[in-house]
């Protein structure tokens, strides 16, 4: 009897919540509890932020109507079961637009094949390791909806390696945090050290936990080995406790490391340790145009605060529903499977916060995963900590964006 | 009775057809995923009720078993090129071994050590599969894709039916186990593993095997587990997991199958609940409405305190508040299962099935199924003929507690047939004898001989086996099992069933053969009529007779009770001394320890008084009593160490 | 070099060890009491650390903080022994285990929606800049952990000796039920030992965020360790719970160096599942007789 109950409980959950007639349905996934809630939340009120500003302006046009933009968002947690759960949710909804947002590579992994089973069209956003594209090409998928809006680990790996090595460094140190993230990052590191002709040798590659707070351990082998340089792959405020580490024990070696140094949890809990280091970027949370200094603004308005958990997360939720909303006026439909394919051939310029996007994705081509990545070693520059504040490692870098918005 | 058993297997049946109609009728594959996942949780939660309900321990391990599971499905697909069905088997079997080898350490542990044991294997498990990367793939996690089954590819719904039918296998199975021995040996290891290994039941190889069932039930959950999400990590079986099944035990109810389907339900569909406003509020509301009406009801008729009636109200009043002042329900998630968990485990502390259950039995007059007739007294505790000699020798027996000498040096011979009494003052020792006879304590030194042959040292359970039987005087009752159930539970040679014929469901026959022996026991003990009730409902003297009753179930050669009049009211004493006679008609023989000298002087044939450790009189009750020392003794000489009980 | 390497790692576990010690001795307090601790303990010392920075950025002083924050820890303890404990104790049930981890989960979903998801650094007034002593390096920060730690247990522990209160959690500690016929009251004692252990939470919380940063997961990975040190030591072993901390530390870092940094934990955990298979009431508890 009791059983009945919920079975009845059960079927009317299926029934997609009601919703305004009309409206473009936009899924954000991503973390918004746990350990990765900071890129998650950010990348979130950054698209949130967009959906606002197109929806005060009247909404999407789409063949000829104006329609507005609605957004259903799922936690995912971090945890890949959910994920798992939420794709398939997402892949149940008939009339669907369209998903945006994820983190966590495993999340990505065990999700996002039942979108891709519905053709359903998803753009990747802030962040997720290789794996979340190489099982399609690996897999040899002909058709995909799913698309990446991240820098992935293999530029940043790429850009980490040559900074490295541009300072002349010959011996290095790898610390990366136990979790897909860190792991892959680090075997990108690696491969990235040969495929630049190996003029560096790792001294030590040593794993740290999340959670862990004290990386005496790990600093003390890599200095041992004698590294001049420490490389680092990792999420949350660890990496703020290798700084803090090194400055305990005089090691004053530069730290190199993935764009996760530039969230608040690094910054504000290295302090003064964090000054210098160094880390590729695809947005600077610094107002060098008027369209940028009216997205940061905007941010701190709508959410109450002084400064951007995660810039770089905010920015591309932001860029990546007006990159989703061009295609939909393009594709002049709330069709998922139309969007894709003007996902795959924006013929108008997108211009958002990171950069303008000029045509950011072409039709799927499994031996070529670029196909459906819109960021390219250009769209990213190296940033450092100064201070409390990223900011552009090379004055050039900051020179070249404020020219090309002016373009 | 046809009621009865309509009702239960009917739900049973129709909650089965339901579930598995569902995919005909419904085609969503999120509905579909819900409905896998639930049936995994129900066998992984049904495997954690064993420990967790049955066992009464905190097992914090059980995410790991279905991690171990996973992984050992995983690579027998991935490594092994193994189908399902050898996978599946591969993953219980694993689930079975690592749980019986955390068993062995975890064994003397208790409480909040036990939960730590558990803790630290699951946190090891982890380490191991993140770190052995050339098996596991590490933390970059481990891709699999379902393998055909019978030469036809697994479509969800296939998979779907695969799981419903296991899940429907284990409770079949599990039914029958817990109500037979084994799910009695379970309970009573929880309430008294003292009087479980009184009662000749190990509580070594019911630990152990109780705590290997459920792991492998773990481990076959872990690999449907990995068959539905085709992708493993390490991280996802960790202590937040954990805490969730946990969780969905307690929600659902322990001690009872529907209560982990219900917890698993919960588990798989709360967070979907969230994350619809309306329905939202309209569960924060109807939990509102039952914890004031449930409340207000315990308070009225005074059977709930106060805080259990207010609390569930508070924190669903917070609840019901929250919602109108938090903009997003979906970043309260924790608080929100948190504030529910709370009302159900202060208010209703028997899990919602609990509660549900009681209620619907009443609604529907479901009566607990009849008992068969007793057997005969004769049948079952046969007359001894009286042959002569010594039944058991004790020969300068000594037992010290660091510096206390407890007992030092006492030598005593009973005759069979006889009841010998044990008397003297407070802290003199008798205990401490009757303690190292029946193997709670290993004696210092010296020697004690059962019809010339020593008994086990230091072992309750082997003294046990060897035919002696005790009650204790604080009593030692298995309290959370019917009166009835005690004393099956101690019944001696009574179930010869093997365990993979019990989980078939064979052993009805013998439980209905022990029922009616035990029945017979308990009208000796006065208590047929109240076979039923649970032990700590019953009155203290009828505890008294109970524990009595389940000593007998022994069939002892040597019957020890220690103070059975302690605390009685006069006219219970009446009874203890009319029972005691029956039993030594029945030509048992038995150790009485006792104060009252009224009743020693009507039973006993041979009394020994010891004081100080050492024996200072024996003899008939009239000769003793004429003692000048065990005069004296009782009179105030206070003995000048203080010995422990 | 290599000597030094050993004895520096071996300091920074010992002093994260230390750290450990203090949040098992939070367990002890109620468990010497009532049988029973607190499963979010680890939130407890979260939600003091959030509290007192709260007072900071209120603008109150590093040592005025102190104060508020310790009695912050204090009330939180005594709604854990309320709302959590007391009722189980009655009915001498278990029940505490999962109302004190509902507790956790409460508090750690309250924390994440109140605070925020990130973590934060804890400003300190007393400097982070390590010195040398004999080529090793120690931070008066981590020192001050050091001497806060010993302090704060040698004051509680001062005061269950030297005053009258104390004497009656002793002799709760000790028999419940011979304690109540003296007339000392176990429900008042108890939610003395509950008070005084969410202040040594609060104290946890405030000596360690200036290293450990504050956010709703930074007692997560402490407190099994805690829990480990608690319960190996013994439940009721008083200062052993600093040396097994100091050894478990040490050992990590050893570990840590010597077989791979992903292993840090495992010889750890071993052997603690073996110091409990072999003394079930830690290596300083007391062994008990079973009694009949």
């Amino acid at each position: 009897m009791k059983k009945t109950l919920i079975a009845s409980l059960l079927l009317g959950m299926f029934a997609v919540p009601a919703m305004a007639a009309d409206a473009i349905k936009i899924a954000i996934t991503g973390p918004f509890s746990g350990g990765s809630a900071p890129m998650g939340t950010s990348m979130r009120d950054g698209a949130k932020l967009a959906v606002a500003e197109i929806n005060a302006a009247g909404g999407i046009n789409v063949a000829g109507k104006k329609k507005m933009i609605e957004i259903i968002e799922r936690d995912d947690e971090g945890k890949n079961e959910r994920g798992a759960l939420i794709g398939q949710e997402l892949a149940s909804m008939s009339d669907l637009s369209g998903v945006i947002g994820s983190v966590n590579t495993g999340v990505v992994v065990a999700g996002d094949k039942h979108l891709q089973e519905k053709g359903i069209t998803k753009i990747i956003t802030p962040a997720a390791g290789s794996a979340s594209m190489n099982q399609w090409s690996k897999a040899g998928v002909k058709d995909l909806s799913i698309f990446r809006f991240a820098a992935d680990d293999a530029i940043q790996s790429a850009m980490v390696v040559e900074d490295a090595i541009s300072h002349k460094f010959t011996k290095a140190a790898i610390l990366y945090d136990s979790t897909n993230y860190g792991v892959s990052g680090h075997d990108d590191l690696v491969d990235q050290i040969k495929k630049q002709g190996n003029k560096l040798a790792v001294v030590a590659s040593e794993k740290f936990n999340i959670g862990d707070k004290d990386m005496t351990a790990q600093l003390l082998s890599a200095k041992a080995g004698g590294a001049q340089v420490i490389l680092i792959w990792g999420i949350g405020p660890e990496m703020a406790a290798v700084s803090n580490g090194m400055a305990k024990l005089g090691m004053k070696m530069p730290l190199i490391g993935g764009w996760t140094l530039s969230m608040s949890n690094y910054i504000d809990n290295a302090g003064k340790n964090g000054n210098g280091t160094l880390m590729p970027q695809t947005f600077i949370e610094e107002a060098t145009t008027p369209h940028v200094k009216s997205f940061i603004e905007g941010y701190h308005k709508a959410y109450n605060v002084t400064r951007i958990p995660s810039p770089v997360s905010a920015a591309q939720g932001y860029d990546a529903i007006y990159i989703f909303a061009a295609a939909v006026k393009q594709a002049g439909s709330d069709d998922t499977h139309k969007i894709k394919l003007a996902l795959e051939d924006l013929r108008e310029p997108v211009k958002g916060v990171i950069s303008t996007w000029k045509h950011p994705f072409s039709k799927w081509d499994p031996a070529n995963e670029l196909t459906h990545e819109a960021f390219r070693r250009a769209d990213v520059v190296m940033g450092k900590i100064q201070d409390g504040h990223v900011v552009f490692a090379e004055q050039a870098d900051r020179q070249r964006l404020i020219k090309s918005d002016s373009k | 009775m046809l009621k009865r058993l309509l009702l239960l297997r009917g739900t049973e049946l129709v909650a089965l057809v339901l579930l598995a109609s569902i995919p005909l009728v419904v085609n969503n594959s999120y509905a579909l995923g819900l409905l896998t996942l639930l049936t995994i949780y129900g066998i992984l939660l049904i495997g954690l009720d064993v420990t967790v309900g049955y066992l009464g321990q905190v097992n914090l391990a059980q995410a790991a078993f279905l991690g171990l599971g996973a992984y050992a499905a995983g690579l027998s697909v991935t490594v092994l090129g193994f189908g399902i069905p050898a996978a599946l088997g591969v993953s219980m079997l694993i689930g079975l071994v690592m749980g019986a080898l955390l068993a062995f350490p975890a064994l003397r542990l208790e409480g909040p050590q036990f939960a730590l044991a558990t803790l630290s294997f699951s946190a090891l498990c982890t380490t191991v599969l993140n770190e052995w990367e050339s098996l596991t793939g590490g933390a970059q996690g481990l891709s699999l894709s379902r393998p055909a089954m019978l030469g036809h590819a697994m479509k969800a719904s296939g998979f779907y039916w695969l799981c419903l039918v296991l899940l429907a296998l284990v409770w079949m199975a599990m039914r029958n186990l817990l109500s037979s021995q084994w799910g009695r040996a379970f309970e009573a290891l929880r309430d008294s593993p003292i009087a479980t290994d009184a009662m000749g039941v190990g509580t070594f190889r019911h630990k152990v095997a109780g705590f290997a069932l459920g792991s492998s039930l773990g481990g076959l959950a872990g690999g449907l587990y990995a068959f539905n999400f085709e992708y493993l990590q390490p991280q996802t079986f960790n202590y937040d997991m954990m805490v969730v099944l946990l969780l969905g035990v307690v929600l659902g109810g322990r001690k009872s199958l529907w209560g982990a389907f219900f917890g698993a339900s919960l588990i798989v569909l709360l967070p979907n609940l969230l994350s619809s406003r309306l329905l939202f509020e309209i569960i924060s509301g109807l939990g509102f409405l039952l914890a004031v009406v449930a409340g207000g009801r315990g308070l009225l008729k005074k059977t709930t305190q106060p805080f259990q009636a207010i609390a569930p109200v508070v924190a669903m009043g917070i609840l019901v508040a929250g919602g109108f002042m938090v903009e997003n329900t979906e970043n309260w998630r924790k608080a929100i299962f948190a504030l529910m968990l709370f009302s159900v485990v202060v208010g209703l502390p028997d899990g919602i099935m609990g509660f549900a259950a009681q209620y619907l039995a009443r609604l529907f007059g479901i009566k607990s199924a009849a008992l068969p007739a007793a057997s005969m007294l004769d049948d079952v505790l046969p007359a001894n003929t009286r042959d002569l000699g010594v039944l058991l020798e004790l020969k300068n027996l000594k037992r010290y507690f660091g510096g206390v000498k407890a007992v030092d040096g006492v030598s005593i011979s009973i005759q069979k047939g006889h009841v010998h009494g044990l008397i003297g003052p407070n802290g003199s020792g008798k205990s401490t004898v009757v303690n190292v006879i029946s193997g709670l304590y290993a004696p210092t030194s010296g020697e004690v001989l059962l019809l010339g042959k020593p008994l086990p040292a230091g072992s309750l359970f082997s003294v046990a086996r060897a035919g002696v039987s005790r009650t204790f005087q604080n009593l030692q009752l298995f309290g959370e099992l019917s009166a009835l159930d005690n004393v099956m539970l101690a019944l001696k040679d009574a179930y010869r069933i093997p365990v993979l014929l019990v989980l078939l469901g064979f052993s009805r026959a013998e439980d209905r053969r022990a029922q009616a022996e035990a029945l017979a026991l308990l009208e000796l003990a006065g208590l047929a009529d109240q076979a039923r009730v649970r032990a700590k409902d019953l009155t203290y003297g009828s505890q008294r007779f109970l524990e009595i009753a389940r000593a007998l179930a022994r069939k002892p050669e040597l019957l020890i009770l220690d103070e059975p009049a302690a605390g009685l009211a006069h006219p219970d004493v009446a009874v203890l001394v009319e029972m005691i006679r029956t039993i030594k008609r029945r030509g048992i023989t038995t150790i009485l320890i006792e104060h009252h000298m009224d009743v020693v002087s009507k039973l006993c044939d041979q009394v020994t008084v010891v004081d100080g450790g050492q024996v200072i009189a024996r003899g008939t009750p009239d000769e003793v009593n004429r003692d000048p020392q065990v005069i004296k003794a009782y009179l105030g000489v206070v003995p000048d160490e203080i010995i422990p009980a | 070099m290599n000597s030094i390497i050993i004895v520096q790692m071996a300091v920074s576990g010992a002093l994260m060890g230390l750290v450990y010690a203090l949040i098992a001795y939070g367990f002890q307090l109620t468990y010497a009491t009532s049988k029973s601790i607190n499963f979010g303990q680890g939130e407890l010392v979260m939600l003091s650390a959030f509290f007192s920075l709260t007072l900071l950025d209120a603008g109150l002083p590093y040592w005025l903080m102190v104060p508020g924050g310790l009695l912050f820890g204090a009330m939180m303890g005594l709604v854990v022994e309320r709302a959590c404990v007391r009722l189980s104790l009655e009915q001498k049930s278990e029940g505490w285990i999962l109302l004190t981890i509902i507790f956790g989960l409460l508090s750690f979903s309250a924390a994440e929606n109140i605070w925020g998801r990130d973590d934060r650094p804890f400003p300190s007034p007393i400097s982070a800049d390590a010195f040398n002593v004999f080529g090793i390096s120690i931070t008066p920060l981590e020192l001050s952990v050091a001497i806060g730690v010993f302090a704060v247990m040698g004051l509680i522990e001062l005061f269950k000796h030297k005053t009258l209160l104390g004497k009656a959690f002793e002799a709760v500690s000790a028999d419940r039920d011979a304690a109540e016929l003296m007339g000392i009251s176990a429900t008042r004692t108890i939610m003395l030992s509950f008070g005084l252990s969410g202040m040594v939470a609060a104290m946890a919380g405030i000596l360690i965020s200036p290293i450990t940063t504050v956010g709703p997961t930074m007692a997560s990975a402490l407190i099994l360790k805690a829990f480990s040190v608690a319960v190996v030591a013994g439940l009721d072993s008083g200062f052993g719970v600093v040396l097994i901390g100091i050894a478990l530390g040490a050992l990590e870092s050893l570990t840590s160096f010597y077989l791979g940094s992903g292993w840090r934990e495992a010889p750890g955990l071993i052997l603690l599942i073996m110091a409990l298979a072999l003394r079930p009431n830690g290596v300083f508890g007391k062994a008990n007789i079973r009694k009949v």
